[in-house]
């Protein structure tokens, strides 16, 4: 057991913080602050690849490392449509994927927002001009917030969820 | 250059559906089958086979006269066809007669007008309107208690999206059925018309995880079909690089088996290393991928002694790390338990599937690009990739482990003999029209193979890209007979495949 003991006394979040990116940390309380009070401490969100190249779902996966632990702040991602507030989408939004991305969205709860991450749902990135991509995915659904970047990395989305936050607060 | 040779055939196809056997029993297995519309040369369809052994790739190319929209299928001889053909049928509209399954692929009846073949040159760029122009025909299981599980397209984890049919007798799985392609992006299509620096872009963007090692196949092919010799010091920052890649796949890949199967502390040590190896990926590249590292003719990033160094101390700790990670598997009776005998894939399904990396490796079958189509500096080193016959999730996890240690020390030795020079040189964009090249590589997941024929213009006439996860696939299918449904997704990881990688 001595390998799951010496991983239990390193705190790898802290010594993270520490180091090289405060600013996740900064940005983390105005995150953690922004959800408390819109979204009764918790934002629930489900992701729904439509045809990425798979690097985007990669650095949303990195959310959940130690290093930057999104869930301290308040932030989930959820299994079931039904459970979530936000909808992020990734891809270029391939043919195959609109029925499925459109029956996602029905089958979330209002009141529901999209946002999407990376260049690729935005402007359908390098695949945009295949007879095999139908989007952007604002043509079929409203979009909340872009999240630039090819991919955009861990730090961008945060940022992203705080823009997308200060959104929201807007409207309600 | 192009060590690899290429031993070309040309043969009608009723001759090469009888020839395919002599061909398997010989001991070569299917690389990949790639269909191109040459009749503006006047040459009609080509369907060429290709056929890995040892060293060697032997070319089978069948034409179709214009006008002629079929040809044999080799499907029930070489079962690795399958998904081939069906494709080729989607794409170009050309019947593999005698083929047992032929439902539509990746053109989804759902959507897509089934008499429009994009791939074909006189494809006019009309996309059929967005309805509905038939059903999908699943396979049916029928019995006392049989009842069905569907999961997917859109599943539960942040994963890409596919769906899983799963047949079940009480709790073992009696029948998976995949479908895929929910993805298809056309890439090939694309990639059809543009420079070779432009289709770069593409190809990166196949599977974004593995991209330096696809990046590394493409440049092989295209450097060949220009017969560009690219100099030593990018040869070697190439195998760097390639190498990180694989170790920082493998180290997320094992951290999601440690996830799968509850242990979360081990499972997040390895993700922190994962992030602190795409840190070093940015460090050295400018991208957390190395997206862009490699491009026609050389290399886009340099090392300086200091990022030698930086490099050199990460991989120690990755060294440590990753062996802690094996001493506490196999020192767990709990992890096993979960791991051994679960998702099993014997060696008979793997060679009849023509499955390769890790996959293969785990079930006994040797199959290494590395080794068998030595590209870049690869045969400087005496490379004797691991072997485990077990075929089950266990294996496919030590393999991983070894396969670090191994990049590990491929690494270090590199960041202290890189040769001194430069790291591009200059080249002639254009070949003849017509010539073709291939390329390999081997990506964390398995042989990435291209077919790339130029046009006279310095553009891309035809690319076929074969991902590793295209010809493994079919193999989960195999692997979860028998187990309960509560491992697929543990077997699954095990295998890691990509989904855009295969839909393309
Ligand atoms: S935005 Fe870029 S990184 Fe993200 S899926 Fe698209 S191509 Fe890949």
């Amino acid at each position: 057991m001595s390998f799951l003991s010496k991983l239990l006394f390193k705190n790898k979040t802290q010594d993270i913080v520490s180091g090289n990116s405060d600013s996740i940390l900064i940005k983390g309380d105005e995150l953690r602050q922004s959800v408390d009070r819109i979204f009764g401490r918790s934002l629930f969100v489900r992701l729904v690849d439509t045809g990425s190249c798979n690097a985007c779902e990669n650095e949303l996966s990195a959310l959940s490392n130690p290093y930057y632990d999104l869930e301290r702040f308040g932030i989930k991602f959820v299994a079931s449509p039904k459970h979530a507030d936000v909808i992020i989408v990734t891809g270029c939004l391939a043919r195959n994927m609109l029925n499925p991305l459109l029956k996602t969205f029905e089958n979330v709860p209002e009141p529901k927002f999209v946002i999407t991450a990376g260049d690729c749902p935005e402007t359908g990135g390098p695949f945009k001009d295949s007879y095999a991509v139908c989007g952007p995915v604002s043509k079929y659904l409203k979009v909340a917030m872009h999240i630039k970047g090819c991919p955009p990395e861990p730090e961008a989305i945060i940022s992203g969820f705080l823009n997308f936050m200060d959104i929201v607060k807007i409207s309600f | 250059m192009n060590k690899m040779k290429i031993n070309a055939n040309i043969i009608d196809s009723n001759d090469f559906a009888r020839l395919a056997t002599h061909v398997k029993e010989s001991g070569r297995y299917l690389l990949g089958i790639a269909a191109s519309d040459e009749r503006l040369k006047g040459s009609g369809f080509k369907i060429r086979y290709f056929f890995g052994g040892k060293n060697l790739i032997d070319e089978y190319s069948v034409s179709l006269p214009a006008g002629d929209g079929s040809f044999q299928s080799i499907s029930k001889i070489c079962p690795a066809a399958k998904m081939y053909e069906r494709e080729i049928n989607d794409l170009f509209g050309l019947t593999p007669l005698g083929h047992p399954d032929l439902r539509p692929l990746m053109l989804y009846p759902e959507n897509w007008d089934f008499s429009v073949h994009p791939l074909r040159k006189d494809y006019n760029n009309v996309i059929p309107e967005f309805r509905k122009y038939g059903d999908y025909k699943y396979k049916e299981v029928s019995g006392e208690g049989i009842f069905e599980v569907l999961v997917g397209p859109v599943h539960a984890g942040i994963i890409e999206p596919g769906h899983f049919r799963f047949s079940l007798a009480g709790e073992p799985v009696l029948q998976l059925e995949i479908r895929h392609f929910w993805k298809h992006k056309g890439i090939e299509k694309i990639c059809e018309g543009k420079n070779f620096n432009e289709a770069l872009n593409l190809v990166s963007k196949v599977s974004g995880d593995n991209n330096v090692n696809i990046a590394a196949s493409y440049l092989e092919a295209v450097e060949n079909l220009l017969n560009i010799e690219i100099p030593e010091r990018a040869k070697h920052i190439r195998v760097i690089l390639a190498e990180l890649e694989r170790i920082w796949n493998y180290v997320r890949d094992i951290a999601w088996i440690f996830m799968d199967i509850g242990f979360a502390l081990p499972a997040q040590n390895l993700f922190a290393l994962q992030e602190e190896l795409m840190r070093l990926n940015k460090s050295l590249t400018g991208s957390r991928f190395m997206f862009n590292a490699l491009i026609p003719s050389g290399v886009s990033v340099d090392f300086d002694s200091s990022k030698l160094f930086t490099i050199d101390n990460i991989i120690k700790k990755v060294e440590k790390a990753i062996k802690e990670s094996e001493a506490f598997i196999l020192n767990s009776s709990t992890v096993l338990d979960r791991l051994e005998f679960t998702g099993k894939i014997n060696k008979k399904t793997a060679e009849e599937l023509s499955l390769c990396g890790i996959s293969a490796r785990a079930s006994g079958l040797f199959r290494d690009s590395r080794v068998e189509f030595p590209y870049l500096i690869y045969d400087k080193f005496n490379l004797k990739p691991a072997l485990l016959e077990s075929g089950d999730v266990f294996a496919r996890t030590i393999l991983r482990i070894k396969e670090i240690l191994f990049s590990a020390k491929i690494v270090t030795e590199l960041l202290f003999n890189l040769p001194e020079g430069k790291i591009i040189t200059s080249y002639e964009n254009t070949a003849e029209p017509y010539k073709y090249a291939v390329g390999n590589a081997e990506t964390p997941r398995g042989n990435a193979f291209f077919y790339i024929m130029a046009d006279g213009d310095g553009k891309i006439f035809r690319l076929k890209y074969i991902d590793p996860s295209f010809r493994i696939w079919p193999s989960i299918q195999y692997g979860v007979l028998g187990d309960i449904i509560a491992d697929f997704p543990l077997i699954n990881k095990s295998l890691n495949l990509s989904y855009s990688g295969n839909d393309m």
